[in-house]
């Protein structure tokens, strides 16, 4: 031991350690700055670290799972309960929306026309198979207050009416249908009469007919159609339709208008019906 | 022809109970398909009925047409008991044509077939359309009469296949029971 104390090698190692330790104090001098040699090891060094760090996490990951497959297992079930909860809060919270939207538009119309009585806004459960004037059935019937013949409207306009009550089901013929005939006039000038009925060609296209107009009408494309409210079938002043196109009748006699429901008839969801208004003409069985 | 026993006869009455059971799931899937969506549809309870009429004794046939033609009348909105009146009828008449005179084959079901909706579907548009003199009445047979006939004919297809394996697992082969057997021996 005496002799590797006085051996050169000791002194030696020694001088290195001192060296290490010079540049230890010499590191802590820089103010946490690195020393020239580390700042180029770690330059040379670093693409090899980020690799071998990325497999190291990727290795890690796997393992962290397969330790942990039972506790990951179990909070993904929770997580999927709470996806299941939160879906079901969603859909609650749009079915709420839509009903709050749906209550907004019946007591702006209420606001519009107090005099109308109304039911709830009711589901189109259906359209009739293979009908080219698009009737449907909606979920209300003779127990909801519903009679034949009451008026069918959207926030937007006029549908159709009620033509076949059940109990809890009515059938209701659209303005699209030729068997249907609604005076109306023009929200403008009021003087443009004639009457909507619907036609097989028009049909087609989700369109109905204004017939019997004057010659000289004045009517332009995009005027408002509203119901007149003589027949007391339906109420006065309602939407019906836009004008889109005005053309002479094959007689000459008179001039007719393709029109465009306000209420897109061929894709309901809901509806209501006008159960009371002023004017109502009291239908006799 | 085979002997019958107990144990078949008992068979015979779960098979025949399975298979009206599966005749009114399927009625009532049909009704169902009808009754949703708004694009042109084949009014699939027609060869539904023409399945049933054709396999099955005359009575059954009459009642299955009249319940298919009530949903038909339901989910088409047409006057309730209109297309029933019709349907009955026809099942009627088929019955007896394959009781007497024809085979069940694929190819005298798809004739039948597309023959009975033609009429349903002519009969149909004459009631409601053009009798009421509709301007340009003439586009609802292009429009929409004619292409329902054909989905109808082309639906027949699949209705036939899937009634023909129904019959396959629940319709009761002939059979014979003892004593009636021994009762054509002895008149033999």
């Amino acid at each position: 031991m005496r002799d590797f104390l006085k051996s050169t090698r000791f002194k030696i190692l020694l001088a290195f350690v001192a060296f290490l330790v010079g540049i230890m104090i010499y590191s802590v001098t820089k103010g946490g700055y690195s020393v020239s040699v580390e700042s180029f090891i770690n330059t040379i060094s670093k693409p090899f670290r980020t690799v071998s760090n990325g497999i190291g996490m990727k290795v890690e990951t796997s393992l962290d799972k397969l330790s942990r497959a039972e506790e990951i297992y179990d909070e993904n079930q929770s997580l999927k309960k709470q996806v299941t909860d939160l879906n079901e809060q969603l859909n609650e919270y749009e079915a709420l929306k839509s009903e709050c939207e749906e209550l907004r538009k019946l007591v702006g119309i209420k606001k519009a026309h107090p005099d109308y009585t109304t039911s709830r806004f009711c589901k189109v459960i259906g359209y009739t198979a293979n009908d080219p004037f698009k009737s449907f059935t909606i979920n209300v019937g003779s127990d909801d207050g519903i009679e034949p013949y009451l008026p069918v409207a959207t926030a937007e306009g006029l549908v159709g009416i009620t033509i076949e009550v059940s109990e809890h089901l009515s059938t209701v013929r659209t303005i699209l249908s030729p068997d249907l005939s609604i005076a109306v006039k023009s929200s403008s000038s009021g003087e443009d009469t004639g009457i909507i009925e619907g036609t097989v060609t028009s049909a087609e296209n989700g369109m109905t007919r204004l017939m019997h107009l004057r010659t000289d009408n004045t009517l332009k494309k995009n005027n408002l159609m509203i119901t007149d409210g003589t027949s007391g079938l339906f109420p006065k002043g309602y939407s019906v339709g836009k004008v889109k196109k005005v053309d002479m009748d094959s007689n000459g006699l008179s001039a007719y208008a393709e029109i465009e429901p306000c209420a897109d008839i061929t894709n309901l969801t809901s509806v209501f019906v006008i159960t009371d208004f002023t004017g109502k003409r009291e239908i006799s069985e | 022809m085979k002997l019958k026993t107990t144990r078949e006869h008992r068979i015979l009455y779960v098979k025949t109970a399975l298979r009206w059971l599966l005749y009114y799931v399927v009625i009532f899937a049909c009704f169902i398909i009808m009754c949703s969506g708004t694009w042109l549809k084949p009014v699939l309870l027609v060869p539904v009925a023409l399945c049933i009429a054709v396999k099955n004794n005359l009575y059954a046939s009459a009642v299955t047409g009249a319940i298919c033609g009530f949903l038909i009348d339901i989910s088409c909105g047409k006057l309730f008991g209109y297309n029933a009146v019709i349907l009955t009828i026809c099942c009627i008449i088929i019955s007896l044509l394959f009781e007497f005179y024809l085979r069940y084959k694929f190819v005298s079901f798809l004739f039948i077939s597309a023959v009975i909706s033609y009429i349903q579907c002519l009969l149909d548009y004459k009631f409601y359309y053009e009798i009421w003199n509709y301007e340009n009445s003439e586009r609802i047979f292009t429009q929409y009469t004619l292409k329902v006939w054909a989905y109808t004919v082309i639906s027949s297809v699949f209705i036939y296949l899937l009634f023909k394996m129904i019959n396959h697992f629940l319709m009761p082969k002939t059979h014979l029971t003892i004593e009636e057997t021994l009762k054509s021996g002895e008149q033999r």
